[in-house]
């Protein structure tokens, strides 16, 4: 079915339909129709309105931009351009869930229930929980190892034949007006009527010199995956929280000896804490703070400084193990929401950005306790949040 | 030309474990060796990536990738 477009240049919903149009592979051909023109005047014939653009598909003239949105929102665009059955399923999604740890695949069970078209975006499965090795505080199970549990949520998930896209990552998105656009590295276009943000966080960076040169040399971010290769070896590890704490209690059999380097007094669970302070080979230094990595091809040392002196150690370490947290994965949505000082989304309590049908979830927004059963939790709260959003909508 | 894909490895790794479903899932025989348990693989590791401690390390023919970077990994693949 042809696809005629009445548009002139200076026009910002021509322009609109016209990305809408390109966006989603429909060619069509545009007509230059200044107003007042002879062409202007055939459009105006054609289809009883003055103002531009105008779009027609084969001889039914079906409006302006807003009106292409609602034929797509409604299911009838398809229709009307003759693609066939078969096809016509899978061009607009109820819900595109950016994101496959426990807060998107827990929205995604709730969005398939609620018999939600469904297509989940992430670049893998299962987020930070995959960074860890044992879980022991989630609901209903007292120890669980980390990736046993994810293949759990993978399998639950698995059971509802939900639409998945993994290993892509999430280059750009269009999250303003009623058809969200959300377009993955290798260029592909997916629309949703609906998206929920569930990127989670990743770690978060020293920023100081060495420590990307070093990177794999000796600075590792996952203690549960490199731990084990600095056996009799003096390592450092930075943080005072639950991840830092937790990495040093894996080293404890491992290395010969450890250094904690906090800016602040050790906070994570005294169930760790106790471990470390127990253990004769931590020695710990808080309100420090790390300012370079030693080395030339592999860490060689840890320079730091006191927050209160300004009084400058270096010790030599061959490992450094970087436990400062998360920093949330907000890239493509600073410009368009509202965000704290860390970057985490401003949701309220139903999941809601304050952008009409965009929710989000999990680590990446500024509910506090990032642990997985509250991600858990706030994926299925999104979920039916975006099923009220979807029937108000009706 | 067959590509030839080793990942060394670490048991607890889950980097490792997606690197080697990603090669699974794309229908690419690869070798894996768990560096803790085989030394010589430990030093073999070591030598070829400019002396890694970090896991996964993935030899994609004469490629070297520290990490498992998807894209570092596809274009050593396109490479060959």
């Amino acid at each position: 079915m042809e696809v005629v477009l009445y548009g002139t240049e200076e026009c910002p919903f021509c322009e609109k339909a016209r990305t809408f149009l390109s966006a989603r592979d429909i060619r069509y051909r545009e007509i230059n129709s200044p107003p007042g023109s002879a062409v202007w005047e055939e459009m105006r014939k054609l289809t009883g309105s003055e103002s531009l653009p105008q779009i027609l598909i084969g001889n039914t003239a079906i409006g302006g931009y807003a009106d292409l949105v609602n034929l797509e929102l409604t299911g009838k665009l398809e229709e009307l351009l003759g693609v066939s059955a078969g096809k016509q399923q899978s061009s607009l999604y109820d819900v595109i869930i950016i994101g496959a740890g426990p807060a998107g695949l827990s929205a995604a069970i709730y969005t398939i229930r609620k018999m939600l078209k469904t297509l989940i975006i992430s670049k893998d499965i299962g987020g930070q929980i995959t960074w860890t090795s044992d879980v022991e505080n989630y609901l209903g199970f007292s120890q669980v190892n980390a990736a046993e549990l994810v293949a759990k949520f993978e399998d639950h998930v698995k059971k509802f034949d939900v639409e998945k896209v993994i290993g892509e990552e999430v280059a750009a998105v269009d999250l303003v007006g009623r058809s969200k656009r959300v377009t993955t590295g290798d260029g592909k276009h997916r629309f949703g009527k609906t998206v929920i943000i569930a990127t989670g966080g990743r770690h978060r960076p020293l920023n100081i010199p060495g420590e990307r040169e070093l990177l794999g040399k000796g600075v590792s971010y996952c203690s549960t995956c490199d731990a084990p290769l600095f056996r009799g070896a003096d390592v450092a590890v930075v943080g005072g929280g639950n991840s830092a704490l937790g990495a040093v209690v894996d080293l404890i059999s491992i290395a010969n000896r450890i250094y904690l380097v906090s800016l602040t007094a050790l906070t994570g669970d005294p169930v760790y804490r106790e471990k470390v302070l127990k253990s004769e080979k931590v020695e710990i230094f808080l309100e420090h703070q790390p300012t370079r990595v030693t080395g030339e091809t592999m860490v060689e040392g840890l320079e730091f400084k006191s927050v209160l002196t300004d009084e400058l150690k270096t010790i030599a370490v061959e490992g450094v193990f970087v436990e400062i947290g998360i920093q949330p994965s907000t890239s493509l949505f600073l410009d368009i929401l509202a965000t704290n000082q860390k970057g985490e989304i401003l949701v309220d309590t139903e999941c809601r950005t304050g952008l009409a049908g965009v929710f989000a979830c999990g680590d990446v927004t500024t509910v506090p306790f990032k642990q997985v059963v509250v991600a858990v939790g706030e994926g299925s709260k999104a979920a039916l949040s975006a099923y009220s959003y979807l029937m108000s909508q009706k | 030309m067959e590509n030839k894909v080793k990942i060394y490895t670490t048991p607890s790794c889950h980097y490792c474990s997606q690197a080697k479903e990603y090669f699974t899932e794309n229908g690419i025989a690869f070798e894996a060796v768990d560096v803790l348990s085989d030394a010589e693989a430990m030093k073999e590791m070591k030598s070829i990536s400019g002396g890694a401690r970090s896991v996964p390390v993935i030899a994609v023919n004469d490629a070297v990738i520290i990490g498992f970077d998807r894209n570092a990994v596809e274009k050593a693949l396109k490479a060959s």
